[in-house]
């Protein structure tokens, strides 16, 4: 249970980092709540950290008019808290109050999540639903990319060698935006078994359905599919869900919960 | 080694650190912080509970090299603390403890509610301290205990602890001083690498598995009949099908000894093991066993493989259906959960029949890679995948 040796690089600035990574072996690490326990279980056996946990660039938040672009390295504590603007009026801060638990929150990273890209962790599920943009760096410069993109699989993601998350935009919600999150796990802070959300933001003409915890990428379904119950099961049947009725029957009410929560919530934006 | 600056319970300290050592190891090793306790190390049970920055933070899965300035609080520095004064009373009153061992992170995590949720009840508190496991008590006492203080807060106003300062305690265990932080540099000692033992298949014993993932599938080889059974009964033929994946010593065609390397995300794991062929040609049906573990991770994987034949059409191609169950155990089922394999099986499948054919056929398997989604980590965990169908098997 004690990690393998690596070496650490903290880098000054971004452009350190990304020139670190690019040395062979190079890992980022931000909150380290998840690559510490693959660390010291020896899952994980990189040569080097480069720590882009403290980089100013990925620790900012700007507020925009459409939305707040949030650093990479934000805490789920920090948005817990409403440390940072929230343009998705409670959304996020309820999201990160229920992921794990406060000592992990206190520095576990929303951009970490979603690089790390556990089909049952929070933030790639709830970013999907909200339509967030998320933004990637590396030396040949920036793009950016939606959650459903970035995250082609369990643990998989899209991310180049040497490219890491600099930040999460996430739109700001019409005032009468409706919103139902909803998961199942077997005891408070567990990674879910099943998880769902879902947005109506008529104004923006979105209606859209989420679902994680699949073992492999996020189900994503919009407009009227959302409440068509034929679509969903061929999408439960698409990812080997509907092999098991237990699974199923759970990924159903899951769905179901959120939609009616998604009825008669409306966010406070 | 790193040299770092710290502040432990109010007293500077520089360390040349390991970059690899944990914060409750540098505590309770360099340090002789014993207060603090490991339990899993991997930020699960929360015994290792201590303050950064004065907010509540796994010290199992902080590394000090990374720390550099940090504020660590640790039990023996909430000795004058007042809040911390009010919870070990309230503990010894409500029985908030048998064997103590998770006791520093529950006093640790009971401060940050009472402080950050003055007046929380007990379903607050419940879920707050969901992620301090205790194996003694039942949880009752603690939260009692930890609904008493919070109670006697309730009206104050909520403090978030993350920067705050805790003032030093005037106690200092006499073991901590001086603080000189010296390790022993391990720089001479070799990196071993564990060998994992391939069980001689001899010592081989196969128990049945116990809630396995099953899987089915089924697929077409355009060959004849003997030649795809032939292949079944040959294990270096079977591994070579097999992305990623290598005999490790010679086969007599019954048991074999193999390898396979898995990649999933950041985590890596090779599976050294053996396993055995039977096979009945009445029934053209067969089971491939086996078993390996990730000497590294000590993670351990069982499977079986069940294979029927038909023939197909006028016999020049044969349809095979394949039965895998496999259990994963260890800290790879613990992070992947087990089962994130499963969504693979298709596509494994895919790249198995395409070598199985071109192995029959002589024509080398087009590149699937590319039609995979791209990218070595998902090949990788293709051959994941299969490793666990096979590697048991
Ligand atoms: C006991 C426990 C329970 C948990 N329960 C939940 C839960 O219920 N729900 C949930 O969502 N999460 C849960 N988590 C995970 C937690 O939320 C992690 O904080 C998060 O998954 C990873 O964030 P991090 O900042 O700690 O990343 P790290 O652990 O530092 O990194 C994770 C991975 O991402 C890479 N990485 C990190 N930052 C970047 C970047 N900026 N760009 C590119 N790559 C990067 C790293 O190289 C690594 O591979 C739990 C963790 C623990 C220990
Ligand atoms: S020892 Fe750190 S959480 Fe269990
Ligand atoms: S008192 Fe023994 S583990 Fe909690």
């Amino acid at each position: 249970m004690k990690a393998a040796r690596f070496d650490y690089h903290r880098p000054a600035d971004l452009t350190a980092a990304l020139t670190g990574l690019g040395a062979a072996g190079g890992k980022p690490l931000s909150g380290g709540q998840s690559l510490g326990p693959m660390l010291n279980l020896r899952l994980a056996r990189p040569a080097a950290l480069v720590d882009v946990g403290r980089l100013a660039e990925l620790r900012r938040v700007e507020e925009r008019a459409d939305g707040v672009l949030y650093g990479a390295a934000i805490t789920h504590a920090e948005i817990e808290d409403g440390a940072v603007p929230d343009p998705t009026g409670g959304i996020l801060p309820a999201i990160a109050s229920g992921i794990a638990y406060r000592a992990v929150r206190n520095r576990g990273t929303m951009g970490g999540s979603l690089a790390h890209a556990d089909p049952a962790a929070d933030w790639p599920t709830t970013l999907a639903a909200l339509g967030a943009i998320i933004h990637l760096t590396a030396l040949t410069g920036p793009r950016e990319s939606r959650v459903p993109d970035l995250i082609r699989g369990a643990f998989d993601t899209t991310l180049e060698e040497g490219e890491i998350i600099s930040g999460i935009f996430v739109p700001r919600l019409s005032p009468d935006a409706r919103w139902g999150y909803r998961k199942s796990c077997r005891k408070v802070g567990e990674f879910a078994e099943a998880m769902a959300a879902v947005l109506i933001d008529p104004p923006r003409n979105i209606a859209r359905l989420v679902i994680g915890a699949t073992e492999t990428r996020h189900l994503v379904l919009e407009g009227r599919d959302i409440e068509d119950s034929a679509v969903l099961d061929a999408a439960l049947a698409g990812i080997g869900i509907a092999a098991d009725p237990a699974r199923a029957r759970l990924f159903r009410a899951v769905v179901a919960d959120a939609l009616s929560a998604a009825q008669t919530s409306h966010v406070s934006a | 080694m790193s040299l770092v600056n710290l502040t432990v319970n109010g007293r500077a300290i520089s360390a040349n650190i390991e970059p690899r050592q944990h914060l409750g190891d540098f505590l309770r090793e360099n340090l002789l912080l014993t207060a603090t306790h490991l339990g899993c190390e991997h930020g699960v049970c929360g015994a290792c509970t201590v303050l950064i920055d004065g907010a509540p933070a796994r010290s199992c899965i902080a590394f000090p090299a990374a720390l550099e300035g940090a504020r660590i609080t640790t039990l023996e520095g909430l000795a004058d603390d007042p809040v911390a004064a009010e919870l070990r009373e309230a503990f010894t009153v409500e029985h908030g403890l048998q064997c103590g061992f998770c006791t520093p992170g529950m006093l640790m995590m009971a401060r940050d509610i009472v402080l950050r949720r003055p007046g929380a009840g007990e379903e607050a508190i419940r879920h707050e301290l969901a992620g301090n496991l205790c194996r003694c008590t039942g949880y009752v006492g603690i939260v009692r205990a930890v609904e008493s203080v919070a109670a006697r807060h309730a009206g104050a106003a909520p403090v978030v602890t993350r920067g705050t300062e805790v003032a030093p305690s005037a106690f200092v265990s006499p073991l901590t001083l001086p603080v000189a932080g010296t390790l022993v540099s391990k720089q001479a000692q070799d990196a071993v690498t564990p060998k994992a033992a391939p069980a001689a298949s001899a010592d081989i014993s196969f128990e049945t598995l116990h809630n396995p993932v099953r899987m089915t599938q089924h697929f077409e080889v355009p060959a004849p009949l003997g030649e795809v059974w032939n292949v079944f009964q040959q294990p270096e033929k079977v591994v070579a099908c097999l992305p990623g994946a290598r005999l490790t010593a010679p086969t007599d065609g019954r048991s074999f000894e193999a390898e396979m390397g898995v990649k999933l995300g950041p985590m890596a794991a090779t599976f050294r093991g053996a396993g055995t062929i039977m096979a009945d040609e009445a029934t053209l049906s067969g089971i491939i066993r086996g078993q390996g573990v990730d000497g590294r991770s000590a993670s351990r994987v069982r499977a079986e493989l069940t294979y029927r034949l038909a023939p197909l059409q006028d016999g020049s191609a044969t349809a095979v259906a394949v039965e895998i169950a496999y259990e994963l155990k260890g800290p790879l089922a613990q992070m992947s959960r087990g089962t994130i394999a499963r969504d693979l099986a298709g596509r494994l499948t895919e790249i198995f029949a395409a070598n199985l054919a071109a192995a029959l056929t002589g024509v080398p398997a087009a590149s699937k890679p590319a039609a995979l989604d791209g990218g070595a980590l998902f090949l990788a965990m293709l051959k994941g995948f299969f490793l666990r169908l096979f590697r048991r098997g």
